[in-house]
C-alpha cells in the first residue's frame, strides 16, 4: 500500500478546500475526504485537524468559524486571505530584497520573546512579493525587533488598543505610531487611564501585550509618530518639565554626543573649561541616564529634587542606606 | 527559541510559489528557483506537492493543473491560490523597518524605488508605517566616503572609558549601524590592530590623500558587533533585578537565565570595565556583579566615586 499524503500536501490541501468553500465545512465533512488523509479513527482525527488549524493559523491563515444549531464550520474568505497587489515594479521590488538584506532586524540578544522571527520573515514576505532580486547587500545597520514590536504593530495595523504592564503599573493604549530611534523602539498613543499622549519605551514592557477589539481606534489625522518622537528622551513621561542644570567637566562634553541636543538646551562655557548644560528634564530615568553616562565628571547644580534622586539612587547602589 | 519547523517554511513557499507560476507560464525552472532561493531539487520537490493539491469532488479537473516541460513549467486550475497569502504582522513591519532604515542612512534618495516600494507597501498593509531614525552624526558622510575610496584619514577620537581624546590615523571600514550607533570596524595605525570605532565620537577629520587596500568582504557578511563576543572582552556574569530585565535586551548577551524571582542573571562580554560600570549604574541597587570576583565592587565603587562629587559641591 502506497504511503498516504505527507502533512505537507494535507494542510495544503486543507487550506485549498476551505478557501473554496464559500459555506465553509464541518471538521466531520473535511476529515471524511480520503484526500485529506486524517487517521481513520474519530479522537485521532480530531486531535490532527486542530493541529492543522493551529499550524495554518501560525503562519498567518484567517479561519473563520461559524456557527450554526452547534455545528461549527470553518472557512478562508478569499478577500482576508490574499495578498493585495502591490504593483511593484522589478526595480522597487531589488529594492525592498537590499533592504532586507542591509538591515538585520534581530529579535534582540536575549532571543526575544517569541513569536517573531524578523530574519526569516523577510525573506518569506519577499516570497509572497515575487521572490527575490540578486544576491545579499552589504550590511549596513542592525535593529533589534522582538515580539514586543510585533505585537504592538499588528494591534496598531489593526486599529486596536493594546494593554500591557509597564513600571508596575498596567497601561491601556490606543496605538497611535511606532518608531525606532537609537536602537530602541517607542510606542506612542493615548493613553486610556490618563487620556493623554504617552510614549512607552518597548523594552521596558514586561510580558505579554494584550491586543483589544480591531477597528476601535482613531489615529488622529494630523499624529506624526516622526514629530513626536523627534522630540527628546527627556521629555518623554508626564508633566511639566523642569530645567536642569549640571556641570560638566572639561573634555567630558562629547559624553552628551549620545543624546539628541533639546532645542531649547543652553550650553555656556565656563571660566575654568567646564560647561555649564541647562536642559529641560521630564523622564528623570533619562536624566539620570544622562548624568551616569558622564560618572564623576558632572554634577547636578540645580533643582534640588533632581540631584537629590539622583544622590538617592547612587547611595542605594553604594550600598549606604539613605 | 524553538526551530521552525520544516513543513511550515515549504508551506509558505509553495503558496508563494503557485501564484508566481501561474502568472508565469512557461518559466524556466533554473529562474524559478533562483528567484525563490531553493536548490532545484527542492523546486522539483515542491513541483510534485503541486500536482496533489486540489479541491473537493477531487474528480480529475478539481486538481491543480501543471505541465512539467522538463527545464519549464506551466501551472494552472489554481483559482483559489491565486494570490499570495496576505503578509503577517512580522512580515509587514520587517519590510517597512528594513525600507524606513535604509531610508533614513543620511544620503538616501526618498524618491528612488525604495521610497516608492515603502510607500505601496504602507498603503496595502493597513496604512500603518513606522518611523526609523538612525541619526547622523557629524563625520558620518566623511567616514563612508573615506571607505568607499579607500582612504586613510586622521582622526581625533574621544575615549568615554579613559575620558581623553587621542590623535589616530585610521584605515576605516563602511559606517554600520548598530546598538544605536554608528560605528566603524578600522584599522587603527597607532595600535597597529583592528578596532571599532564610534563614529559620534570622533572630534576632527581629516583626509590624508593616503590609500590602503580593502579586503573583500565575505557574501552574506553581517555587520561586526560592537562589544559582542570574540572581541576580546572578559565574560562577566551579573544579576540584575526584575525592574532592569531590559539590560538583557538591551546589550549583546551570551547568555540569559530568568530567575524565579523575575529578574535575570546574564552573561556578557566586556571590553572596558568603564562601560560595565555605567550598565551597573543604570541597572540600579539591586543589580550585583557574580564573576569575576575582582568586578564585585565595580558598581558601588563607581557610585561612591559619584558621591563624592556630591560631597565636594556640599550636597
Amino acid at each position: 500500500m502506497p504511503p498516504g499524503p505527507g502533512r505537507d500536501e494535507r494542510l495544503l490541501n486543507l487550506l485549498a478546500c476551505l478557501l473554496d468553500s464559500p459555506a465553509g465545512r464541518t471538521m466531520e465533512e473535511l476529515v471524511a475526504f480520503p484526500e485529506l488523509g486524517y487517521p481513520p479513527r474519530h479522537e485521532s482525527a480530531r486531535r490532527a485537524f486542530e493541529r492543522d488549524k493551529d499550524s495554518l493559523r501560525a503562519m498567518g491563515v484567517p479561519i473563520a468559524v461559524s456557527t450554526n444549531d452547534g455545528e461549527h464550520r470553518y472557512r478562508v474568505d478569499p478577500r482576508e486571505y490574499y495578498l493585495p497587489d502591490l504593483d511593484l515594479t522589478d526595480d522597487e521590488r531589488a529594492a525592498l530584497w537590499l533592504a532586507v538584506t542591509a538591515v538585520a532586524l534581530e529579535s534582540g540578544p536575549a532571543g526575544g520573546r517569541g513569536g517573531a522571527d524578523p530574519g526569516s520573515a523577510g525573506t518569506s514576505a519577499l516570497m509572497k512579493l515575487g521572490g527575490f532580486a540578486g544576491g545579499p547587500a552589504e550590511p549596513v545597520a542592525v535593529l533589534p525587533l522582538d515580539g514586543t514590536v510585533v505585537a504592538l504593530f499588528e494591534a496598531y495595523q489593526g486599529r486596536a488598543p493594546v494593554s500591557f504592564r509597564y513600571r508596575g503599573e498596567t497601561r491601556t493604549v490606543d496605538p497611535w505610531g511606532l518608531s525606532s530611534r537609537r536602537g530602541h523602539w517607542y510606542l506612542a498613543g493615548r493613553d486610556h487611564a490618563r487620556d493623554a499622549r504617552r510614549t512607552f519605551r518597548t523594552d521596558r514592557i514586561e510580558g505579554e501585550v494584550e491586543i483589544g477589539t480591531p477597528g476601535t481606534v482613531t489615529v488622529p489625522a494630523d499624529f506624526r509618530a516622526a514629530e513626536v518622537l523627534a522630540d527628546q528622551p527627556l521629555r518623554y513621561g508626564d508633566g511639566p518639565p523642569v530645567t536642569a542644570r549640571i556641570r560638566v567637566d572639561p573634555g567630558w562634553e562629547a559624553a552628551l554626543s549620545g543624546f539628541p541636543r533639546d532645542p531649547e538646551a543652553r550650553f555656556t562655557r565656563l571660566d575654568d573649561g567646564a560647561l555649564l548644560a541647562e536642559m529641560p528634564v521630564v523622564n528623570r530615568d533619562a536624566f539620570r541616564s544622562l548624568m551616569i553616562e558622564l560618572l564623576e565628571h558632572a554634577v547636578v547644580l540645580d533643582p534640588p529634587e533632581l540631584r537629590d534622586d539622583l544622590v538617592a539612587w547612587l547611595r542605594a547602589v553604594a550600598g549606604e542606606v539613605a | 527559541m524553538s526551530p521552525r519547523p520544516v513543513v511550515e517554511d515549504e508551506l509558505r513557499r509553495v503558496l508563494a510559489l503557485v501564484p508566481w507560476l501561474v502568472a508565469h507560464p512557461g518559466a524556466r525552472k533554473d529562474d524559478v528557483a533562483e528567484r525563490f532561493g531553493i536548490t532545484r531539487e527542492q523546486l522539483e520537490h515542491d513541483l510534485a506537492l503541486i500536482l496533489m493539491i486540489g479541491v473537493p469532488p477531487y474528480s480529475p479537473g478539481d486538481y491543480i493543473g501543471l505541465d512539467d516541460e522538463g527545464e519549464t513549467v506551466e501551472v494552472w486550475l489554481a483559482e483559489y491560490f491565486r494570490r499570495p497569502l496576505r503578509l503577517t504582522p512580522a512580515e509587514a513591519l520587517t519590510l517597512l523597518a528594513a525600507g524606513r532604515a535604509l531610508l533614513a542612512v543620511p544620503g538616501s534618495d526618498p524618491d528612488g524605488p525604495l521610497g516608492r516600494a515603502v510607500a505601496k507597501l504602507q498603503a496595502a498593509t493597513g496604512d500603518a508605517d513606522v518611523d526609523v531614525d538612525l541619526g547622523g552624526p557629524r563625520y558620518l558622510s566623511a567616514v563612508r566616503e573615506a571607505a568607499a575610496a579607500a582612504e586613510t584619514i586622521e582622526i581625533e577620537y574621544w575615549s568615554a572609558a579613559r575620558g581623553e581624546a587621542s590623535h589616530r590615523r585610521i584605515d576605516p571600514g563602511p559606517p554600520f549601524f548598530a546598538l544605536g550607533e554608528w560605528y566603524t570596524d578600522a584599522y587603527c595605525h597607532r595600535r597597529g590592530e583592528a578596532r571599532m570605532f564610534r563614529i559620534d565620537r570622533i572630534r576632527d577629520l581629516r583626509p590624508t590623500g593616503r590609500h590602503f587596500e580593502v579586503e573583500p568582504a565575505p557574501a552574506g557578511a553581517r555587520p561586526p558587533e560592537p562589544m559582542a563576543a570574540g572581541r576580546g572582552g572578559v565574560p562577566v556574569v551579573v544579576d540584575v533585578p526584575a525592574g532592569a530585565a531590559w539590560v538583557a535586551e538591551t546589550y549583546p548577551v551570551d547568555e540569559v537565565v530568568e530567575r524565579p524571582d523575575g529578574g535575570r542573571t546574564v552573561t556578557l562580554r566586556v571590553g572596558e570595565p568603564a562601560w560595565l560600570e555605567r550598565l551597573l549604574l543604570r541597572a540600579g541597587p539591586g543589580a550585583s556583579v557574580r564573576e569575576p570576583e575582582t568586578w564585585r565592587d565595580l558598581g558601588p565603587e563607581a557610585a561612591r566615586r559619584i558621591l563624592e562629587r556630591y560631597e565636594q559641591h556640599g550636597a
